[in-house]
């Protein structure tokens, strides 16, 4: 999928979204840049290149990682998941709340928050909404989304302990 | 609804050159304010080129175009879902595209003015409603029945007495041959299954899993990446730059001067050409440059507002609306309020910054990016490049938000001119601090407002705007007001209030200014209703009440008591900390109720907003409601964090670091009410957002008795 | 000399002046920390004329933004040379490392990223954990050098462990904060040196530290 590359500076080995990937770049290169120029995944999104915005939050080894501040040959050998990578069918309970709350506007920064949701019911399936606060903050969505992303981050954790009790 | 009332229709029928498909479109006569419909195929008869805005093949795929650029609003939902309502086709069993840009086709696309609904609901609708008739002809037609026998409803023609049915797709040939109906009757309101309903959006799904492609996601093959070094001030020009450096970064592989398109002038940079979005960022870093800034004023912020107010001191202006003898009235009051508001420089700030890519080849440019106006981008890149309009084709993609920036042609034209120069398709990537110091801004505006108040009435009602004019960057006249002197203040005001003068005093600054998220009324509403919150404080009256007092106007008196029931205004206690405004804004009025309180701390908090928004007839409510909530959103970062701020004519803020919006913790509980009617269809995706910073300001003064008449402030330390 | 140059010399001269007459140790309330001290290690010669002196360079560093950011009197962490909170708020955890999605090392990054305005790095960066939250905001002189001996408050450090401190990798990444950032007053060099004579003189907590803030 990539188009061109830079010379060859280094062979970096990821596992995105399960499957092992050879990359060939420089290993300076930030692993955003990695990962939608080289990998071809544009899901993760280029909002401010300094760690502010939140809009290219992944997952590396399971944390919410920036990576548009991030080498990628931090992630070498590392497990990276992108928001591509978060459900098999766009059913994580974040997605299936987001869908069903209609959180997106223009929908940019969303990659990004539902990877930064993601970490949160992980770490706390019942959030409050101070921990919501706390979790989502590096997120910016200038659309304003932020009331839906609550409600459906509360829909996702009650959809979630539901399971939980059947199991 | 009434029947749309639509001047000259023509309804063509399918031709062959459209393939085996019943395709659908309305003819809109060049730069017709308003489409006149008709209906499709027989176009080369017509002299014109088909419009596809319904498709149905025979395997009964319908495929419905959008025609307007999606950047988080809701027309990727709104059009599918007024077109599908006549059409009687379940949503989810519709293909929704993007159109590409050509407005000979689908008439005016810009994207702008919240003018999507309310500038083409009567034509989708009745377009829908076209295919259907024709549909259920051609079954009629088939089984020797009247039509009249024979309804449709998801995707099927029925037969009444027998229940026979056919499907879409079977009766497209039919179709095809059948004479299009000159007049259609249109569902009623109360008939209606999708319109109306907050149905979910169709794009979300693809906005939940990585999918949707905005422009900065769209690849094409052979494609290399841009990064430019602008000059950091408008009509600045590159002296000379040193690219050994740049020149030295793996993967980079073209460095050259460049300019772009802004208005009417140009901005001079140095693009860098990589093989990669990185090499080209770290190639721009890595140069130097020397710019040549002469000739033109390199202004600080300080300076502009305060010229502005002198100009307010001073003159008069030129008269945008006048009635009655207000500076008569005022010179002779014994009492008169005479104050000053001002309203800073605003970015865009949209989550995706600017980017394009161009595919310059021969005598041929194709455009891919989140476009908001693909007809400018047509009529300003052919002039300029000398190329036929025709040849250069505009794709459009999602938009990672719009609020007016993207409606502009500096960054397309800038991507055709790097293609041409290096024989290649290119995308040029802007970064976030080039997206923040380059403009186009919400221009910075001050405001002198003049009242008087004779027993508990206006007597006297004298505004004076001064900031630049939008319309000069574009040719506009510099002897007129600026048309948008009076945005943001409800019309009905002019029959309540005997003497009225509203006045722009022109000023002009060499900062490119433009349009933000509703425009004028963004600013002038704060003004305005922050004013009439004085003015009711003057005449001792509930600022409600003195509001619908000058308000000679039913349908606007129905949304303020439904305003005063949700926020619980009339049991509220004074001095409790509850501010309102209301304003219009694109044929909408939407009221805003903000109650603020002291927390422990000592410091202001935003307690809840309650807004209602009437914008007459309208097609998802769900839709209305995120508007209005996102517009609260962005307007409480222009009321109480971020501005534009310029030291020697340059943009200080690059990023949001410094240039700090709102984020999930500072968001209050907000409420949002659509009111029913029947009214024509006004704006959504704007007119949400005037109204709160006034609201906001008048309840802080009912809290703590502090005017406050400058934006931003900082809620922490009112 | 330029004016401002001149201008911190004068405030120097007078602080100096202001410590020398007015910094009387708190002999009774050291002695019990220096008791826990001394059975800890090293030899200790007290002079708390010289240790209170020294104290008055490290409180100066300790509170300059490079260090203070890390240690607030709240559990979200400072930037800048105004010491504001940190613009998205994140928390510190209880290990210190962040919460949520807001985990330090999710922007932070094990070296300095490079330019302007970029999250600052470290491999170990993150703040005191919320049960030994070292706050150094707000502290006076004497309250901070009272905290940073008290193993109840600086992580059970013996003063061996406390001398070595001078040399963690956190405190060194003081000294590379990444660009634009202004460093510590003092050279980390001098910094030590200030460290090291005012445990080995005993770690006197001066009695009046208001005066030194400024």
């Amino acid at each position: 999928m990539a188009l061109q590359r830079i010379n060859a500076m280094a062979i970096i080995k990821l596992t995105i979204n399960g499957n092992e990937q050879s990359i060939d770049v420089d290993p300076q290169m930030p692993l955003l840049w990695a990962i939608r120029d080289v990998v071809g995944l544009k899901g993760t999104k280029y909002g401010c290149g300094v760690a502010q915005c939140g809009a290219c939050t992944l997952h590396l080894n399971g944390e919410a990682v920036r990576s548009c501040v991030t080498k990628v040959s931090r992630a070498a050998g590392q497990k990276v998941v992108t928001i591509e990578g978060l459900s098999q069918n766009n059913d994580h309970p974040l997605q299936q709340a987001w869908q069903q709350i209609d959180v997106p506007q223009c929908g940019y920064c969303h990659s990004g928050q539902i990877m930064s949701a993601a970490v949160l019911l992980r770490e706390n399936p019942n959030p409050t909404d101070a921990d919501i606060d706390v979790a989502m903050a590096g997120n910016i969505c200038r659309c304003g989304t932020y009331p839906r992303i609550r409600k459906a981050i509360h829909l996702a954790a009650g959809a979630e302990q539901k399971v939980g009790k059947n199991e | 609804m009434n029947t749309p009332t639509v001047s000259r229709r023509n309804f063509l029928k399918a031709s062959s050159l459209t393939g085996l498909a019943l395709s659908l479109g309305i003819y809109i006569p060049t730069n017709a304010e308003e489409a006149e419909i008709i209906n499709a195929a027989e176009a080369d008869s017509f002299g014109v080129e088909m419009n596809a805005w319904i498709h149905i093949e025979p395997s009964g795929k319908v495929t419905i175009f959008s025609h307007r650029a999606e950047m988080g609003q809701g027309v990727y939902q709104a059009i599918p879902q007024m077109v599908a309502e006549e059409l009687e086709v379940d949503l989810d069993k519709v293909n929704i595209v993007f159109a590409k840009g050509d407005n000979k086709k689908y008439g005016n696309q810009v994207t702008g003015g919240s003018s999507t609904v309310r500038g083409s609901y009567k034509n989708l609708l009745t377009l829908g409603a076209t295919a259907r008739q024709l549909l259920i002809q051609a079954a009629a037609t088939k089984w020797n029945v009247p039509s009249s026998d024979c309804y449709a409803e998801a995707g099927q023609v029925i037969h009444r007495p027998t229940a026979k049915r056919l499907h879409y797709g079977e009766l497209v040939a039919d179709a095809m041959k059948l004479e299009t109906p000159k007049n259609v009757t249109l569902k009623k309101r109360s008939d209606y299954k999708l319109v109306g309903k907050p149905l979910l959006r169709q794009d979300t799904k693809l906005k939940t899993n990585g999918t949707a492609t905005f422009g900065l996601d769209k690849e094409i093959p052979g494609m290399l990446y841009a990064t430019v070094e602008r000059n950091p001030r408008l009509r600045g020009k590159v002296k000379n730059f040193d690219d050994s450096a740049t020149r030295k970064i793996p993967g980079v592989k073209h460095v050259f001067k460049t300019k772009m398109l802004v208005f009417n002038t140009y901005r001079e940079g140095v693009a860098v050409v990589a093989t990669s979005t990185w090499a080209a960022l770290q190639g721009k870093k890595a140069l130097k440059v020397e710019w040549d800034d002469s000739g033109f004023e390199h202004l600080s912020t300080d300076e502009i507002f305060k010229r502005q107010q002198q100009a307010l001191q001073t003159q008069e202006g030129l008269s945008f609306k006048q009635q009655g003898d207000a500076s008569a009235v005022i010179s002779q009051a014994t009492k008169k309020l005479d104050v000053v508001y001002e309203t800073p420089y605003q970015y865009h700030a949209c989550m995706e910054p600017l980017n394009c890519i161009a595919h310059y080849q021969d005598d041929k440019l194709e455009i891919w990016g989140p476009i908001q106006a693909p007809e400018w981008v047509q009529d300003a890149i052919s002039k300029e490049m000398g190329l036929d309009r025709e040849k250069v084709i505009v794709h459009m993609t999602f938009l990672g938000g719009g609020f007016g920036r993207k409606a502009f042609m500096d960054y397309p034209h800038e991507a055709a001119v790097i293609s041409k120069e290096i024989k290649a398709p290119v995308q040029v990537v802007w970064t976030r601090e080039d997206d923040a110091t380059q403009g186009p801004y919400r221009p910075g505006i001050s405001y002198r407002c003049e009242g008087v108040v004779e027993n508990g009435k206006i007597n006297a009602f004298k505004l004076r705007m001064a900031g630049q004019n939008n319309d000069h960057w574009r040719g506009g006249p510099k002897d007129k007001a600026n048309r948008s002197t009076s945005e943001g203040f409800l019309k009905p005001y002019a029959d309540g209030i005997k003497n009225l003068s509203i006045a722009d005093v022109p000023f002009e600054t060499p900062i490119p200014t433009m349009w933000w998220r509703s425009v004028y009324a963004s600013t002038n509403g704060f003004a305005y209703e922050s004013f009439m919150d004085e003015l009711a404080h003057e005449a001792g009256k509930d600022p409600m009440t003195f509001r619908r007092e000058h308000l000679p106007d039913e349908r606007l008196h129905r949304q303020l008591d439904k305003l005063a029931d949700v926020s619980g205004w009339k049991t509220r206690k004074p001095g409790e900390g509850y501010g309102m405004a209301i304003t219009e804004c694109f044929a909408s009025t939407v009221g805003h109720v903000v109650k603020v309180s002291k927390g422990q701390d000592g410091k202001l908090k935003i307690d809840h907003v309650w807004a209602v928004m009437d914008c007459g007839w309208y097609v998802n409510p769900d839709t209305i409601k995120a508007q209005v909530e996102g517009s609260i959103v962005m307007a409480l970062g222009a009321a109480t964090q971020h501005q534009v701020t310029f030291k020697d004519g340059v943009p200080v803020d690059k990023n949001f670091y410094s240039y700090q919006l709102p984020r999930i913790n500072d968001i209050p509980p907000i409420d949002v009410y659509v009111m029913d009617n029947d009214e024509p269809a006004g704006g959504v995706g704007e007119p949400g957002l005037p109204a709160f910073a006034p609201a906001l300001a008048n309840a802080i003064f009912d809290l703590t008795g502090k005017r406050i008449r400058k934006l931003p402030f900082n809620l922490a330390t009112v | 000399m330029s004016v401002k140059t001149v201008y911190l010399l004068a405030i120097l001269l007078s602080m100096t002046a202001i410590m020398a007459a007015t910094f009387i140790p708190d002999t009774e309330r050291s002695d019990t920390t220096l008791t826990r001290i001394e059975t800890a290690a090293a030899p200790i010669r007290k002079d708390s004329v010289a240790s209170v002196k020294a104290f008055a360079s490290v409180y100066k560093v300790l509170m300059s933004p490079r260090c203070m950011n890390c240690h607030p009197s709240g559990d979200i962490p400072l930037q800048g040379d105004d010491n504001h909170l940190h613009t998205m708020a994140p928390r510190r955890g209880s290990d210190g490392k962040g919460l949520y999605a807001m985990k330090c090392a999710n922007c932070h990054q094990p070296t300095n990223s490079p330019g302007l305005h970029t999250p600052p790095g470290n491999p170990d960066w993150h703040l005191p954990p919320a049960t030994m939250r070292m706050v150094f905001q707000g502290r006076t002189p004497h309250q901070l050098a009272k905290q940073l001996v008290d193993p109840k408050q600086n992580g059970n450090k013996t003063m061996e462990k406390l001398l070595e401190h001078a040399d963690d990798g956190l405190v060194l990444a003081g000294w590379n904060p990444g660009e634009g950032r202004s460093l510590p007053p003092l050279s980390h060099d001098e910094f030590k040196k200030a460290w090291t004579t005012w445990i080995k003189t005993g770690a006197y907590a001066p009695l009046n530290g208001k005066l030194l803030q400024h």
